[in-house]
């Protein structure tokens, strides 16, 4: 599913990669946890994976497609198939929670019809009932993390990316993102959460890679979050 | 992705309304400049059917011998009436002359009692369709076969305002010329102002189409909206300066033309039509280019 060769990734204006050789092999239905420090490279590997940077050396591919060398007029109908939960939320600021939600369905050319059965069953699967109509304004971080995250498995993509989706939730409520990205990976969706949080890393017992400094020193089946320095 | 009208057009609309203080920018710097090329298209138009109005009544007069007979004179008239470039011709009698004189004259009448029998002569005026080929109306008429019989010297028989004529033509000409220069020179202004004013309403919207690219909407899922709100700003700034137009033509045109009732200053409707068609499609179409220029950056992401 995913497939990344000696992939470098060097800001513009910076000296040091943020991202240094790295070679990551993702298989189909897989659920991988990917931990670090702040500014290891996990976000850097997530905005690589749905193309919102384009790698200094190195290749990407998603699902078989080349992603790196991928015309830009083609971009679109890669993100359609990655649902992506990202750290600063990324939700439309004019749009309620629902529209939100629905827009996702919407770029993709669904029908009324099917945008108002299945935008609502998602922001009720995240436990947002009863603030459809709210806008991001009008919510707390973690509800908003919440709509990012509806918004990115609404439409029921083969592979879901989350940059931090537990990072502003109280325990009762990761739990439960957890459980919901857990039952959305047994359906088949590959599943890929950049995170910090040690405890749930350590219960589930899932593949995790460690990066350190932009480069991985660590990749284990059924691991752990890491031994404290 | 196929073009959704409804939805695109909702999205604009929505986006219209939850921008409104940007939008209400876009639509009256849209208005403002609209009006200012419109006011300045609109005295352009004056202008020129005010000099098209004062070249029309400008006319040659071809003095007739007494001995030309009423068959000759007919012959000669029939001649001028079948060429292209007249318009129409009148004779004035001996008569006639003499009662257009007296009237003429009627300030001064030690004039009229100096004045034995009736010397003036009768006379022909041409009328042409176009000022401009008086030149060659002229040699035309000196070249009549007759001319003789008709007119004693050709020189000064024939009269027309050769001079002024040229003068006034290279005069009219200058200023079409500069009238021009300037509405083309406030029509790039006015582009480039409405241009900036969306550029910059969607330029604080930059994160926003940069999610919609994210979240996997393709270029012209994203531009539609966009292309359509900055066409709906240019339609609404061209109906606002549209009734501004309006007024300039209706009241002050009106308030001239008490002060110097002489002036015959008027736009035609047809004309007044074309500038408001033309206003109407230059703000749509400024509009759809403003939000083309100012997308184009932000969608290469």
């Amino acid at each position: 599913m995913i497939d990344m060769k000696n992939v470098t990734m060097v800001y513009n204006g910076s000296k040091s990669p943020a991202v240094e050789d790295i070679n990551l092999k993702v298989k189909k239905g897989e659920f991988l946890f990917l931990v670090g420090p702040s500014g290891s490279g996990k976000s850097t590997l997530v905005k690589l994976m749905i193309r919102e940077l384009v790698p200094t050396r190195g290749d990407i591919h998603i699902a078989g497609h080349d992603i790196v060398r991928m015309r830009l007029g083609k971009v679109h109908l890669l993100r359609r198939n990655i649902g992506c939960v990202f750290q600063d939320f990324k939700l439309l600021p004019n749009k309620t929670a629902y529209e939100n939600v629905a827009f996702a369905l919407e770029v993709i050319g669904k029908s009324q019809h099917a945008i108002k059965s299945q935008a609502p069953e998602a922001l009720k699967l995240v436990g947002l009932k009863g603030k459809f109509d709210r806008y991001p304004s009008e919510l707390s971080g973690g509800e908003q993390q919440r709509v990012s995250l509806a918004r990115a498995f609404v439409n029921r993509p083969p592979l879901l990316l989350a940059d931090e989706p537990t990072g502003n939730l109280d325990p009762s409520i990761s739990m439960e993102i957890m459980i919901l990205l857990e039952r959305i990976n047994k359906t088949g969706t590959t599943v890929l959460m950049a995170t910090h949080d040690k405890e749930m890393v350590n219960n589930l017992r899932k593949r995790v890679v460690a990066l350190e400094h932009g480069k991985i020193v660590r990749d284990q089946a059924r691991g752990v979050y890491g031994h404290e320095v | 992705m196929k073009f959704r009208p409804i939805y695109f057009t909702h999205e604009a609309i929505d986006n219209m309304r939850k921008n409104f203080a940007m939008s209400s920018a876009a639509i009256s710097t849209a208005a403002l400049s609209l009006f200012l090329v419109g006011v300045f298209l609109l005295i352009f138009f004056v202008w020129n059917s005010f000099m098209g109005a004062t070249l029309s009544k400008l006319e040659i007069e071809v003095f007739l011998k007494d001995s030309a007979t009423p068959e000759q004179v007919e012959n000669f008239q029939n001649e001028i009436l079948s060429w292209d470039e007249v318009k129409t011709i009148k004779y004035i009698s001996k008569d006639e002359a003499l009662k257009i004189f007296k009237e003429k004259m009627k300030d001064k009448p030690e004039m009229l009692e100096a004045m034995t029998g009736n010397p003036l002569p009768a006379s022909i005026r041409v009328f042409l369709n176009d000022a401009h080929d008086t030149d060659l109306v002229v040699g035309k008429i000196k070249g009549y076969k007759n001319l003789e019989n008709l007119v004693e010297d050709a020189t000064v028989d024939i009269k027309y305002g050769a001079d002024y004529i040229e003068k006034l033509f290279s005069v009219i000409k200058l200023i079409g010329w500069v009238g021009l220069a300037a509405a083309a020179l406030l029509c790039f202004a006015s582009i480039v102002m409405i241009i900036n004013t969306i550029r910059l309403t969607i330029l604080a919207r930059k994160r926003e189409v940069s999610i919609m690219r994210l979240v996997g909407a393709s270029k012209w899922f994203v531009r539609w909206p966009f292309l359509l709100e900055g066409m709906f700003q240019g339609f609404i700034g061209a109906l606002i300066s549209i009734g501004l137009v309006y007024f300039v033509k209706v009241w002050v045109l009106r308030q001239v033309t008490e002060v110097v009732p002489f002036l015959d200053l008027s736009v035609s409707n047809v004309l007044f039509l074309w500038l408001v068609l033309g206003m109407v499609l230059g703000g749509v179409l400024i509009g759809a280019a403003g939000s083309t220029i100012a997308l184009r950056r932000f969608l290469k992401v």
